[in-house]
């Protein structure tokens, strides 16, 4: 087991301290129901438990249990890089929803993060959108933006705003106003193989400290291996992408707009500065000179990098808690010999704290999803059933099943969920979990801006690929992308 | 009677235009009463999205606007995509794409076809076997290509280091290089079989006794195709190669599954760069005036197809 004292890790650190106030820095906080200055593994064990709810009578409040109605929702479900756990709680949970309310007629439709915002943007410009839908954190206030939703805040389904990171919330307003209520609210963690670090003679309980050990490593790694060091991911249209390259930019002090500044204004590009192209040349250390890292990383989401960890053909990559119990249904499906190599990878398996950049900063996307109601005139059928719409975001954000329904992969978007019984279990059962907990107060949003998913999915992508194939220098990919940005900003045209 | 099926004859024809438009139309009402559904479900499903994508195409619409919010901004749209650097690399691509994959799909559809059309055993078998890239699923397909190109586990890669060829796995589709030759290969390989069949069909007009003939005469292999069976194809072969242009000018599936146009745009053909403007970027305005230049040059194509497939007929009828 790694020795990394997250504890101490979480307490140190100025840009810690910093982006810790960005999160509680929302006019809209008051009194939350954790104590989020004291957010530690220590201080989230010895919430763990500590209260009771009843989601049933706490939904009946917002919409009577024997409400008649109809419901259409379309949601970011589980994919083909998530553990066989998550799949189970996503059924249970559609279940427990039915037998709870049995006169809703709820018509779910799970879709990929990668195709959600398509499909939902298609059905939005002919009117035949949902009743509700669930979106991945970035994609909210581009909807809002453009007046597709309501107006929604937790109030509206019986919680306090305070119930929920402020960080979350952020990413739900436009112009002042609510539009939606975070489900889920993650950060990511390090991880290594334990096994590979020491056959390349690096201390196997140490992850690297920052980025530019990362490259080390990798580069250690590989020479000594053979095989990738590091698993960097530059598929376009995935949003994979960018929650892996952020970190790195914010680390080494960059970003794409002033996004990890406490009180971000967006108003200057600054993927081109020094400390921005600083991180583009580690990514592309790490791929064109040192070779260290899968070749396949243009073309490659995370979880063509699962199967390769577990393999043993990776050393070091960034994911969740759940890649453990993704990690343990592979193995099943491996036969012969493979079983036990499986076996080492997975005995082998650490986690650790996102690298910081050269000057200790750290830092993680923020992410999650959040529900959203939509305004009847782009719904199919031109009809919207708030009652029922209500009912479904109070079962979901309720400090139950928001814990459930991130159980392996993510954290309970309600604050209250880390106080319930099942995190407790969890805490328990679910390997690493302390790890990304910690990595909670690091965790920075995304620009709230309409542009950010073309920014984020298009624009950064391309830049990495500019750089890594040789289409372009870093310096020139850089300012390629600043330039792309700006004219996104001024509402360009191309 | 002639009215009813429409086949009207000449002396016929020349007395009916003399009743002008109107008459002609009294006259085939039958016909066109036939083909109404089919022309209703036309103009609601081809005609008026046509149109609106004409339409689309002179107006701007900015990722922070609705749709129903877009600025007209004239001919705007077409400048800026001419004065485009992507344009031009996506144009380069598309054509690259076409033509490659249209010509060596012919060619190996061609030479398939050649040699299923001799006798042996086995012929039904490997004809069945050689239609199947053609019949499985393009996306099925794409998924089962990218794995054996991948750059790290591919399965050449594998064989290549397995047999001491390379130390390391190719890298195909990660390099802006390489990655349009690889998906055209694997086009090539989807849609060789479509040529195969038509000109198998094709080969059996070739009237048997003229190649007897020019065997007895002396001539060779390549004499007799080239003199003789390949005059026989041509009809065929025109139809065959515009029917392979039109549908690679089209073609979304296999470059959008495998590399989604990357890496760093090298493999991004206009179909796939008008999907992600539209879907991914919401340019919408940009993208109908992408697609409206794609169905211009389609329809050029159409054309010449339409050309090629009534050339017989008229012949027939001059005759």
């Amino acid at each position: 087991m790694s020795t990394f004292d997250f504890g101490r890790a979480i307490r140190g650190g100025v840009s810690a301290a910093v982006l810790t106030s960005l999160l509680m820095s929302s006019p809209v906080l008051a009194a939350p129901p954790v104590d989020l200055s004291k957010w530690s593994p220590e201080y989230v064990r010895s919430i763990a438990g500590t209260k009771d709810f009843d989601t049933a009578a706490d939904c009946n409040k917002v919409t009577p249990l024997d409400y008649k109605g109809r419901l259409t929702f379309w949601y970011q479900g589980v994919f083909e890089g998530d553990p066989d756990l998550l799949r189970q709680y996503y059924k249970d949970f559609f279940a427990a929803f039915r037998k709870t309310y049995p006169n809703i007629d709820l018509q779910d439709q799970a879709l990929t993060y990668n195709d959600l915002l398509d499909k939902f943007r298609t059905a939005l410009l002919g009117n035949a959108g949902p009743m509700m839908v669930r979106l991945q954190i970035l994609g909210g206030v581009e909807f809002a933006s453009k007046g597709y939703l309501q107006e929604l805040k937790p109030e509206d389904v019986g919680y306090a705003t305070e119930d929920f990171w402020p960080g979350a919330m952020k990413s739900n307003m436009w112009k002042g106003k609510i539009y939606g209520i975070p489900t889920n609210n993650e950060t990511m963690a390090f991880i290594w193989n334990a096994d590979i670090f020491k056959r390349a003679g690096l201390d196997p309980d140490r992850p690297p400290a920052t980025w530019d050990d990362v490259v080390r490593y990798s580069k250690q790694i590989h020479d000594k291996l053979g095989i990738a060091g590091y698993g960097l991911v530059a598929r376009k249209n995935a949003g994979n992408t960018p929650y892996r390259f952020l970190p790195q930019l914010w680390g080494y002090g960059g970003g794409v707009f002033d996004e990890t500044a406490q009180s971000p204004t967006y108003a200057q590009v600054q993927i081109n500065t020094s400390a921005s192209k600083r991180a583009l040349q580690a990514s592309y250390d790490m791929y064109v000179r040192d070779k260290s890292v899968p070749v396949s990383a243009l073309t490659n989401q995370q979880a063509d990098n699962q199967p390769l960890f577990l393999a043993g053909q990776l050393g070091m990559m960034i994911s969740h808690p759940s890649d453990y119990d993704v990690m343990l249904d592979l193995k099943k499906k491996a036969s012969g010999s493979d079983v036990q190599k499986a076996q080492t990878v997975i005995d082998n398996m650490r986690y650790g704290l996102i690298p910081t950049g050269p000057d200790g900063k750290r830092a993680v996307v923020f992410g999650g999803s959040n529900m959203h109601i939509l305004k009847p005139e782009y719904v199919d059928g031109g009809k919207v059933d708030l009652p029922a719409a209500k009912a479904l975001a109070c079962f979901w954000t309720s400090p139950e099943w928001s814990l459930k329904m991130a159980y392996a992969g993510s954290n309970p978007g309600n604050l209250n969920g880390f106080k319930t019984k099942w995190m407790k279990e969890r805490l328990d059962n679910i390997k690493f979990l302390d790890v990304t907990t910690s990595m909670l107060p690091y965790g920075v949003p995304f620009p709230t801006i309409p542009e950010t998913p073309e920014i984020m999915n298009i624009v950064v992508p391309d830049m990495l690929q500019n750089a890594l194939t040789g289409a372009m220098t870093v310096d020139q990919a850089a300012d390629d992308a600043a330039k792309k940005i700006k004219s996104i900003m001024d509402g360009g045209k191309l | 009677m002639t009215m009813a099926t429409g086949l009207v004859d000449a002396p016929l024809e020349a007395k009916a235009k003399r009743f002008g438009f109107l008459r002609q139309v009294w006259i085939h009402r039958s016909d066109y009463l036939n083909v109404l559904p089919a022309l209703v479900v036309m103009l609601i499903v081809i005609a008026y999205p046509i149109y609106y994508t004409v339409e689309l195409s002179f107006f701007t619409t900015p990722p922070s606007l609705q749709l129903r919010d877009k600025e007209f901004v004239g001919i705007d749209n077409y400048v800026l995509i001419l004065r485009s650097d992507v344009f031009w690399r996506v144009t380069v691509n598309t054509f690259i794409w076409t033509l490659a994959s249209t010509v060596f799909a012919f060619i190996l559809g061609m030479g398939s076809a050649l040699a299923l059309n001799q006798e042996f055993i086995g012929r039904g078998v490997l004809r069945a076997i050689l239609i199947i890239p053609w019949v499985i699923s393009a996306v099925a397909a794409s998924y089962i290509w990218k794995w054996i190109y991948h750059s790290d586990f591919g399965l050449i890669g594998a064989v290549l280091v397995g047999l001491g060829l390379a130390a390391r796995p190719p890298n195909l589709i990660d390099s802006v290089g390489t990655v349009l030759p690889s998906l055209i290969v694997v086009n090539v390989w989807r849609e060789f079989p479509f040529a195969m069949i038509m000109l198998t069909a094709g080969l059996q007009t070739v009237p048997d006794q003229l190649l007897r003939a020019a065997k007895v005469d002396g001539a060779s292999a390549w004499q007799r195709f080239w003199h003789v069976t390949f005059p026989h194809l041509q009809g065929v072969s025109t139809v065959t190669i515009l029917l392979l242009a039109v549908s690679n000018f089209n073609s979304f599936i296999i470059p959008w599954i495998m590399t989604g146009g990357g890496p760093s745009n090298a493999s991004h053909i206009w179909i796939t760069h008008i999907y992600e403007l539209a879907f991914g970027r919401q340019r919408w305005g940009i993208a109908s005036a992408y697609s409206v230049l794609l169905f211009l040059i389609l329809m050029t194509l159409g054309y010449f197809y339409v050309r090629a497939l009534t050339r017989g007929e008229k012949k027939e009828g001059g005759a």
